[in-house]
C-alpha cells in the first residue's frame, strides 16, 4: 500500500477507509487529552486535514526499544496509527527496510532534503564516555549522529526517560556517562516526552500540535508539553478518596488492597509524578498500573530509577525524588484545588465556551 | 483458575463527592441560555475536570434522559443521549477495544458530527449514481 506523499492528511486517512466522522472524533478526542477546549477539535481537524506532512528523522541511541513498542504498538491501528499518516517517517531503523549503506544514504538524504525543516526524535540516552564509543551506528557514535543530525532541525523531541534525562543507561554508576539530548543540544527546541516508556497518545498529541498551530505546545520546567504532564497522577488517581480518608494498603496482600486503598505505604510515587497515565490509561484505556494493584514508580521523573526503592514510601527519609509541597499527606486536598485553578487558566476561551479559532489556541 | 475467581472488592457505599458538580450543572445552564438566545451552544469536558464517581452520578441524576439516543459507529462507538433538557447531550467516545476515550456535555441542537458533511454527501451522491446507472 503506497500513499500519495503530497497529498493532505484527510486525503490519505479517506484513501485508506477511515471516514470523516472517524478524523472527527480522534480530533475531539485528541483535544480533550490536550486539555484544549471541545471547540478545539474542530479546529484541530480543519488544521489537520490540510496539513503537509513533515519529514521525521527517528534515531535510536542507547535505548531498549521499549519506546517504540509503546508507539507502534499502541491500541488502535487504525486511530494511534493516524501518526504515522500525520508525517512522513523517513528514517527509523526498527521499522524500516533498508539496512547498512542504504540506510545511511536515506538518513543523508532525508536531512539534506528537508534542511531545517524535519523533526528529530531521539529515543535513548547519549553515551559521552570515552568519547561516545559505548554507543555507535555505522561507525559513528551517537553523539556524532545527534550534533549533525539537530544542525538541520526545526524542533527535536526527547522520546522516552532515557532520551528527556539519560534513564536507565544513567542509573549509577552511569558507566556509560550517559547524558539527556538536552544536555548536548543547546540551541534547538526540545520537547521532552519522558516515561519508562512514554504513554503513545503523548507524541501523537506533540505533532498534531505542531501541525496544527507550526509551534511546540508549551512545556514545563522540565520540558514536557504541559498538557499532558501538567498533574501528577495522584491528582487523577481514582484511589485518591482513600488516601484522602487515611486508608491504605499495608501489603499486597491484606484486606486493604482487596477493598482498592490507595498504594501509598507500599511505595507508591504518584504524588511525585507528572504524567498522564491516571486519565488516558495503558493498554487502550483498559487500566493503568495501580489500577493494577501496584504504585506508580515515577518513571516520568528524572533519576527514577535511584530514588531509593520502588516499595519504599514517600514519607520515608533519604529520597531523591523528593516530596513537592502540596504532596505530604497532610497537603492531599490541595491538589485537587490547584488543578482546577490550573485548568481554569487555560485559555479564556475555555470559560467562554466560544467557538474557537486556530488563532485563540495559538499562546 | 480464573481471574474472577480471585476476590477483589472494590469499595463503593458512598460515593465522594469533590463539590464540583453543581457548578458544572450552573455552566451547562449559561450555555443553554446561550443557545436559546444566540443559537450557539457549547461544551464541557468532562474528563478534564476533577470529578469523583459521586459527581457524575449527581450530574447524570439531575440530567436525566430525553427522547433522543444516537449511535455513532466510527473507529468505536459513540453515544449522544439527549437528556431530559433538549439541546442539552451526554457524549461518549469509545475506541475500537470499547474503553471510553472521550466524555462531554455538548449544548446544541445536533452534535457536529452527527450532520453529513457536504462533501460526503457528493461522494455519496456519485456512488448512488454509479448504483443506479448499474440497474438494468
Ligand atoms: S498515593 Fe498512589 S495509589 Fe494513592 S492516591 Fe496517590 S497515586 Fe493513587
Ligand atoms: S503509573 Fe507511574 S511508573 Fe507507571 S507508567 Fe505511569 S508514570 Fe510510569
Amino acid at each position: 500500500m503506497t500513499m500519495n506523499k503530497n497529498a493532505k492528511l484527510l486525503e490519505n486517512l479517506e484513501w485508506q477507509g477511515v471516514s470523516r466522522r472517524t478524523f472527527l472524533k480522534y480530533c475531539a478526542t485528541l483535544a480533550s487529552l490536550m486539555a484544549l477546549p471541545p471547540s478545539a477539535g474542530r479546529a484541530m481537524a480543519e488544521a489537520l486535514a490540510q496539513a503537509k506532512r513533515p519529514s521525521v528523522i527517528w534515531l535510536p541511541f542507547q535505548e531498549c526499544t521499549g519506546c517504540t513498542e509503546s508507539i507502534t504498538r499502541s491500541h488502535s491501528p487504525s486511530i494511534e496509527g493516524m501518526i504515522f499518516d500525520m508525517i512522513s517517517l523517513d528514517y527509523q531503523e526498527t521499522l524500516m527496510a533498508a539496512a547498512g549503506h542504504q540506510a545511511e544514504e536515506a538518513l543523508h538524504k532525508a536531512m539534506q532534503d528537508n534542511m531545517g525543516k524535519y523533526v528529530l526524535i531521539i529515543d535513548g540516552s547519549v553515551a559521552t564516555g570515552l568519547d561516545g564509543a559505548y554507543s555507535c551506528i555505522a561507525g559513528r557514535t551517537n553523539l556524532e549522529a545527534l550534533r549533525e543530525a539537530a544542525q538541520g532541525a526545526a524542533a527535536i523531541i526527547a522520546l522516552g526517560s532515557c532520551a528527556a534525562y539519560g534513564g536507565i543507561p544513567k542509573a549509577k554508576p552511569n558507566p556509560t556517562g550517559a547524558v539527556a539530548v538536552s544536555d548536548i543540544i543547546k540551541d534547538k527546541p526540545i520537547v521532552n516526552i519522558p516515561g519508562c516508556p512514554p504513554i503513545p497518545v503523548v507524541i501523537t498529541g506533540v505533532l498534531a500540535h505542531y501541525l496544527t498551530f507550526g509551534s511546540l505546545p508549551e512545556l514545563d520546567k522540565l520540558g514536557r508539553p504541559k498538557a499532558f504532564y501538567g498533574e501528577t497522577i495522584h491528582d487523577r488517581c481514582y484511589r485518591r478518596p482513600f488516601y484522602d480518608q487515611g486508608k491504605f494498603a499495608k501489603s499486597f496482600d491484606d484486606e486493604g488492597a482487596r477493598k482498592g486503598w490507595c498504594l501509598f505505604e507500599l511505595g507508591c510515587k504518584g504524588p511525585v509524578t507528572y504524567n498522564a497515565c491516571a486519565s488516558v490509561k495503558w493498554n487502550g484505556g483498559a487500566s493503568w498500573p495501580v489500577e493494577a494493584g501496584h504504585g506508580c514508580l515515577g518513571c516520568s521523573e528524572p533519576d527514577f530509577w535511584d530514588a531509593g526503592g520502588f516499595y519504599k514510601a514517600l514519607s520515608m527519609p533519604a529520597d531523591p525524588l523528593k516530596m513537592t509541597a502540596g504532596a505530604a499527606l497532610a497537603g492531599a486536598v490541595a491538589g485537587v484545588a490547584i488543578t482546577v485553578a490550573n485548568r481554569a487558566k487555560k485559555g479564556a476561551a475555555k470559560a467562554a465556551h466560544e467557538t474557537t479559532t486556530l488563532a485563540d489556541l495559538e499562546k | 483458575m480464573t481471574l474472577e475467581r480471585i476476590p477483589i472488592r472494590v469499595e463503593a457505599d458512598d460515593l465522594p463527592m469533590s463539590g464540583n458538580a453543581p457548578a458544572v450543572l450552573r455552566e451547562i445552564g449559561e450555555l443553554l441560555h446561550r443557545l436559546a438566545e444566540e443559537g450557539v451552544g457549547g461544551a464541557i469536558d468532562l474528563r478534564s475536570l476533577p470529578f469523583l464517581p459521586g459527581d457524575r452520578v449527581w450530574l447524570e441524576e439531575r440530567l436525566g434522559c430525553g427522547e433522543v439516543e444516537i449511535s455513532l459507529q466510527a473507529g468505536g462507538l459513540s453515544t449522544f443521549s439527549e437528556t431530559r433538557f433538549p439541546g442539552v447531550w451526554w457524549v461518549v467516545h469509545r475506541n475500537p477495544q470499547g474503553a471510553v476515550v472521550s466524555e462531554q456535555v455538548e449544548v446544541t441542537r445536533v452534535p457536529d458530527i452527527i450532520v453529513a458533511d457536504p462533501n460526503d454527501v457528493r461522494n455519496g451522491l456519485a456512488n448512488l449514481n454509479d448504483l443506479i446507472s448499474g440497474l438494468s
